[in-house]
């Protein structure tokens, strides 16, 4: 059996079926817990590292995914959380090799004195405007050298595209989930309104009856009481021209009298039809 | 002669019709009630009268008094005799063929007389 690292060809049919395997795996997730566990079974065959560290610039935030041996932890964080190499990374897009390794990176995980000849390579990747920080911890155990770059850029392509689209889903879903509430907030609003305008028109209805109601009253105690008064005042007026046809006598004993009875009847008349009006006025509260 | 009633709830009213009358010169039978249902009972045996009809009464009024005689086909000419100056009241009085006139009171010597083609013997 001819030793394996020798064979080119081979070496290369490997790699790409792990790839394969890998990308098509990420491809299937639809949360980042799935990202986590392909990343989990897969990334050890592609790449040697102690610690891997992406941080994917999303919005106004980063999203961490950090792995460690079989250990991940994936986070939203804000700009600040950075390590101070990552954002020089950011800022000036410089890939990093140093052996000074950052306490924060290693720190719960493993000790620095276990680590045989640490060095920490660092990149910015920038594809499509969406900027990705890889941080990669190796040694002499697990080597990494400059020839895997071109098999991590295509991981991190791969982590990244999945990791926006479960992004963008999620946007989605909270707009949908906005728009629904916006839309039924609409629907009720709208019932609220339909119900205020609806006591609106009964509103109107009702006050609008009970105006012509009161116009009908008024009118009729005006034309009631125009009759009444105007009825003994038109005997008076009917006595006074029979005046120049009788002589003194027939005044004085058959006008005279009936005049006196018909303007005390008016009087009474009178009187009445100011209490009426007065009381009709107080119940029509007009 | 021709007889006349005078149907009016007021006496003083059916006085001053009365002594119009008188007045102009008629000289026929002149039959006073204040009380329409009354009138209405003796009117209807008459063959022929003249009615002097008030509007405004109680218990009947000058309508259900044309009602009334309407009814029994009666159609003695009648002439409406009232205080109400009411428009509605004088479109109303044009539905009764038999009223041939309507008169807003007081009534006067002018207004009498231009009933004395009413008031000729027949």
């Amino acid at each position: 059996m001819s030793d394996i690292f020798q064979n080119t060809s081979q070496l290369y049919r490997i790699t790409y079926e792990a790839y394969s395997k890998f990308a098509n795996d990420v491809n299937r997730c639809v949360d980042l817990e799935e990202i986590a566990e392909v990343c989990k079974t897969h990334l050890k065959y592609l790449l040697n590292f102690r610690i891997i560290r992406m941080t994917i610039y999303q919005g106004d935030k980063f999203f961490f995914f950090e792995q460690f041996g079989t250990k991940i932890w994936f986070d939203l964080r804000e700009e600040s959380q950075l390590f101070p190499y990552e954002k020089e990374l950011l800022e000036q897009g410089i890939p990093l090799i140093t052996n000074d390794i950052p306490d924060k990176l290693i720190r719960n995980k493993i000790d620095l004195d276990s680590l045989y000849d640490p060095v920490l390579w660092g990149w910015c990747f920038n594809k499509n405007e969406r900027k990705v920080i890889v941080s990669l911890l190796a040694d002499q155990e697990k080597t990494f050298s400059i020839g895997d770059v071109e098999i991590l850029k295509l991981i991190v392509d791969c982590i990244q595209a999945k990791f926006n689209e479960i992004y963008l889903k999620r946007q989605l879903a909270i707009q949908n989930k906005n728009l629904s509430e916006a839309y039924e907030t609409i629907k009720s609003k709208n019932l609220e309104i339909e119900t205020i305008v609806e006591n609106q028109k009964q509103t109107i209805k009702d006050r609008t009856s009970e105006i012509v109601e009161k116009n009908k009253k008024l009118l009729h105690i005006l034309a009631l009481n125009s009759h009444s008064i105007r009825e003994p005042l038109s005997r008076i007026q009917g006595i006074i021209q029979l005046f120049e046809f009788m002589d003194d006598k027939e005044c004085r004993s058959e006008l005279i009298p009936k005049l006196e009875i018909t303007v005390e009847e008016m009087d009474e008349i009178l009187k009445e039809v100011v209490d009426m009006a007065s009381k009709d006025l107080i119940e029509l509260k007009a | 002669m021709k007889k006349i009633y005078l149907v009016d709830d007021q006496p003083i009213s059916n006085f001053i019709t009365k002594k119009l009358l008188e007045l102009e010169g008629f000289e026929g039978a002149v039959e006073d009630f204040t009380d329409p249902s009354r009138a209405f009972q003796s009117v209807i045996e008459e063959e022929d009268a003249l009615i002097f009809l008030d509007l405004n009464m109680p218990v009947m009024n000058g309508w259900d008094f044309l009602e009334a005689l309407k009814k029994n086909n009666i159609f003695h000419r009648t002439i409406i005799l009232t205080s109400s100056t009411s428009k509605i009241d004088k479109e109303k009085a044009k539905e009764y063929s038999n009223v041939i006139k309507y008169m807003v009171k007081p009534m006067n010597k002018k207004k009498i007389s231009q009933l004395s083609e009413y008031l000729k013997a027949s």
